[in-house]
């Protein structure tokens, strides 16, 4: 933006109704038309130029239709109104230049000009981590991103993430459920909630987080438009954990991104035969921080920053009351279960294999279950069991 | 002259006793028939005048008129050719009238005068035999049907020469068949089935245990030659045989649709039935212009077998909801409405993603959405009634060349049975039959849970976060498994078992 609105910090509500008015009707894309617009001067100036028709005299002879297009926009649109009608909505949008435009994204080369949201904007006093991973993610990458998402919350850490089906979404949603706060990036417009099965964490994150987009409402989801989302996701945190990818991944976009940003990038380590953990293995391969807890990653990030080792604390805390010495079948049983969901029937197996005796499937499911109440198990369907501690 | 001859007719699954009245009188010559016949009955003036004339009696240029009653009730099928012909030459005076008195006569003529067997013999002589008819004559394969009742004696007649020598002299033609011959379990010709040929998956077999013990629908998720299939056929092994009652049930059902002829004896095992899933709702429920049964009767007393279940059609699967409440099928057709029983178990088996790995992601590349879509083909109130699911894994190799002792089906089916005897004794007196016929109420009242077991699946309701509707579920199959056990109270362990066995909530396939 220009030199003013930078020296004042302060955006007056009426010019957020002229940036309304461009973002919309520019849509998403537009990127040299953007710029040669913004050369021109304000919003409020263009729209000026625009209405009184002589914007396409003022711009090169290429841009020419596309000024006469933003015209014939700007003689129907009702530019308060429809700007009233927007925060009536409980969306708002902050532009680049603004105090309240988020700090660490203000850093990147490629930030937005304007950033539309709905709930709360990044709180810029906690450290802000990126918890992205694979859409259809493994058991493991389920249950990690679910510890990850809550230990995260627990240090007050913010989650950054995309509100994708997978590790995205449920990182984000276990963070909620602590308490912690977590902000949605969007690849299109804010009021529309996409995967449409994360209804639930979508209003979640409107009543106790946040969600955000580049992209004016009614922007429907496209595949081109989420790519340069993910540059938002990176550019709003301090550093970058991936939790499951394969070696040909979108969420490798992200971790590009990160790099050109200069923000931290750890991956979660897999196993070599897995085909999801592949690309956070290469990625470790090729220098990324090595991160197989949530303490671990906190004591990297906050140790190098000084920040509170309280919060360290309180994570391990809570990490070490869960290792509890389990006797009898109970325990015969839980040295037979694997991090991978296993059938009760391999289960049997397994056990007999082990301890050389059979075990009697009542007694099997009994003794399953009780590991699940206590929390050393997590039953997946009806007939799939894993270890969770 | 006027003679009246008694036979019977069936709709529906109702039989009904059928007065077939003949009057041969003065007058222009004629031949008709009255009473709402269909076009068989119609045809029969064809067969009895040309069989007659072939076995030397020939009709007079008379006015022959027969009318069957009730006239308001539509009749269909080949069975009244032989009471006309009899009628006829009755009325003729070539018989006397007492001696076809009190006798059920059915039978499909040929032209050369040979009786041929017909459909709906055992349904009819049972009502004949319970509106106080002592005996019946019909054609000879069928006359083993008739003789299934108790309190009718049969006589089967080759043709119609036959028939009218019994008439005339009871004594001389009798035949008997040696019913116990029909009624013992025939061998097992097709294909001797066995428990014991399942390998493994011990999972799956207890599963099929627990759901033949108290007749709960089963739903079957596995991948591709898990053995699904090779399960479902083996349940009725393990269903305890039916009893005579039901046998009878059934068998009716199948002498309406004229298959008892082909299986050549009572039904007395457990009906399997499989139909392909390009089925039609019509073949499903049964129906046509002329309510016929449809498969879901004709599996009734024992197992419908859906394989590949979200390949059906959702319509045709609906279908089902209402059997599967009220444990018969009505259907409305403009001729009037019928209600075939329908109580069945079902079983039904599905891939748990298009390619059939689900959750096996190092073969399986279906995405979420594709895994539920696949899944949200069955709607979720056929769900809702499957009380116990239960996944089946892929065979290793060992399952397959494992020459280990498995359980043969007779010792399976003998703790079904003790199973079986146990909730006979609890619901005496009750319209229930089986565990899985309780509603929330019965639940309530036969279901109690101690204390402890209370507590238990409280803690157990918050943990798996279960729904009431899964809650009564659980507590069902808890109960089959207790009596399994030869518990009277329903324990920790039998509510572990059941909660294992309840549907993979929906959140698991997202």
């Amino acid at each position: 933006m220009t030199e003013k609105s930078k020296r004042t910090g302060m955006v007056t509500e009426e010019e957020h109704a002229y940036i309304h008015w461009m973002a919309q009707a520019l849509g998403a894309g537009n990127k040299r038309f953007l710029r040669a617009l913004s050369e021109l001067g304000e919003p409020r100036e263009i729209y000026g130029m625009a209405v009184s028709g002589k914007l396409a005299d003022r711009l090169t002879e290429c841009f020419r239709e596309k000024a006469a297009q933003l015209s014939e926009n700007s003689r129907l649109f009702d530019v308060q109104g429809e700007y009233e009608r927007l925060t009536g909505r409980g969306i708002h949008l902050v532009a680049q230049g603004e105090e309240a435009y988020p700090r660490r994204l203000a850093q990147i080369p490629d930030r937005p000009w304007v950033l539309y949201y709905a709930g709360a904007l990044p709180p810029e006093d906690q450290p802000a981590v990126a918890l992205i991973g694979a859409r259809d993610c493994t058991e493991y990458g389920r249950y990690m991103a679910r510890q990850f998402g809550a230990a995260l919350a627990r240090a007050g850490v913010q989650v950054i993430s995309g509100m994708a089906r997978g590790i995205d979404g449920i990182g984000q949603e276990s963070a909620l459920r602590e308490g912690g706060y977590t902000i949605g990036v969007l690849g299109c417009g804010v009021d529309i909630c996409y995967p449409g099965e994360n209804r639930e964490l979508y209003e979640a994150l409107l009543a106790r987080g946040g969600v955000c987009s580049e992209y004016p409402p009614g922007v429907e989801p496209r595949a081109f438009l989420f790519p340069p989302r993910n540059r938002i996701i990176s550019g709003l945190a301090d550093a970058v954990v991936v939790m499951e990818a394969r070696e040909k991944s979108g969420t490798l976009i992200t971790v590009d991104m990160a790099l050109e940003q200069g923000r931290e990038v750890y991956a979660l380590p897999g196993r070599a035969t897995d085909p999801l953990s592949g690309g956070c293995n290469r990625l470790i391969r090729q220098g990324a921080g090595l991160v197989s807890s949530p303490e671990e990653l906190l004591e990297e990030m906050l140790g190098a920053k000084g920040a509170e080792a309280r919060a360290v604390e309180g994570v391990k805390a809570a990490v070490q009351t869960e290792l509890v010495f389990l006797d009898g079948v109970e325990g015969e049983l839980f040295s037979v279960l694997d991090f991978q969901p296993l059938s009760t029937e391999e289960i049997g197996r397994r056990f007999q294999e082990k301890y050389g005796k059979p075990i009697e499937l009542p007694l099997l499911f009994q003794t399953l279950l009780e590991l699940c109440i206590k929390g050393h198990a997590g039953q997946i369907g009806g007939g799939y069991f894993m270890r969770t501690s | 002259m006027l003679s009246t001859m008694i036979s019977g007719a069936v709709y529906g699954v109702q039989s009904h006793l059928i007065q077939v009245e003949v009057d041969v009188s003065q007058g222009l010559p004629c031949f008709q028939i009255v009473g709402l016949p269909g076009s068989e009955v119609r045809e029969a003036r064809e067969r009895v005048k040309v069989a007659l004339k072939n076995v030397g009696v020939k009709l007079p240029p008379m006015c022959i008129n027969v009318n069957l009653s009730p006239a308001d009730l539509p009749k269909n099928g080949t069975m009244f050719d032989l009471p006309v012909a009899v009628g006829i030459m009755t009325a003729l005076g070539k018989l006397a009238k007492e001696e076809s008195e009190g006798i059920l006569l059915l039978g499909e003529l040929g032209l050369s005068g040979e009786l041929k067997p017909v459909k709906g013999v055992l349904p009819i002589a049972r009502e004949a035999a319970a509106r106080g008819i002592k005996r019946c004559l019909v054609p000879i394969e069928n006359a083993w049907e008739g003789a299934l009742v108790r309190e009718i004696e049969s006589f089967g007649a080759a043709n119609v020469q036959e028939a009218v020598a019994f008439l005339r002299d009871k004594e001389r033609k009798k035949v008997v068949p040696d019913v116990q011959e029909y009624v013992v379990v025939p061998p097992d010709t097709e294909e001797n089935l066995d428990f014991s040929d399942i390998n493994g998956q011990s999972v799956l077999k207890r599963a099929a245990e627990v759901a033949a013990a108290g007749f709960h629908n089963l739903l079957i998720i596995g991948a591709p030659g898990s053995g699904k299939t090779m399960l479902a056929r083996r349940i009725p092994t393990i269903l305890p045989p039916l009893s005579l009652e039901e046998s009878m049930e059934v068998s009716t059902i199948y002498s309406i649709c004229g298959l008892l002829q082909s299986a050549g004896s009572l039904k007395t095992t457990r009906p399997f039935l499989h139909p392909h899933h390009t089925i039609t709702g019509r073949a499903l429920a049964g129906g046509g212009r002329i309510p016929m049964p449809g498969v879901i009767s004709l599996a009734h007393r024992g197992v419908l077998f859906l394989d590949e279940l979200p390949e059906f059609k959702r319509e045709t699967l609906d279908i089902l909801r209402q059997p599967l409440e009220d444990r018969q099928v009505q259907i409305a057709r403009s001729v009037g409405s019928q209600c075939y029983p329908a109580d069945f178990m079902l079983v039904g088996a599905m891939n748990p993603c298009p390619c059939g790995f689900y959750p096996d992601r190092e073969k399986c590349r279906c995405t979420p959405y594709e895994v539920k879509r696949y899944l949200n083909r069955v709607s979720g109130p056929i769900l809702d009634r499957m009380d116990i699911c239960v996944e089946a894994l892929p065979m290793g190799f060992s399952d397959i060349t494992a020459q280990g002792k498995e359980e043969n089906s007779k010792t399976v089916r003998e703790r079904v049975m003790a199973a079986r005897q146990r909730q006979e004794s609890r619901f005496a007196g009750t319209k229930l039959r089986f565990n899985a016929d309780m509603g929330p109420k019965e639940v309530e009242r036969f279901c109690r849970l101690g204390q402890g077991e209370l507590r238990y699946m409280e803690r157990m309701f918050s943990c798996m976060q279960l729904t009431a509707r899964a809650y009564h579920r659980i507590l069902k199959v808890a109960r089959t498994i207790a009596d399994l056990a030869g518990s009277d109270r329903i324990e920790e362990i039998h509510l572990a078992e059941a909660i294992c066995y309840r549907q993979s909530d929906r959140k698991f396939w997202q």
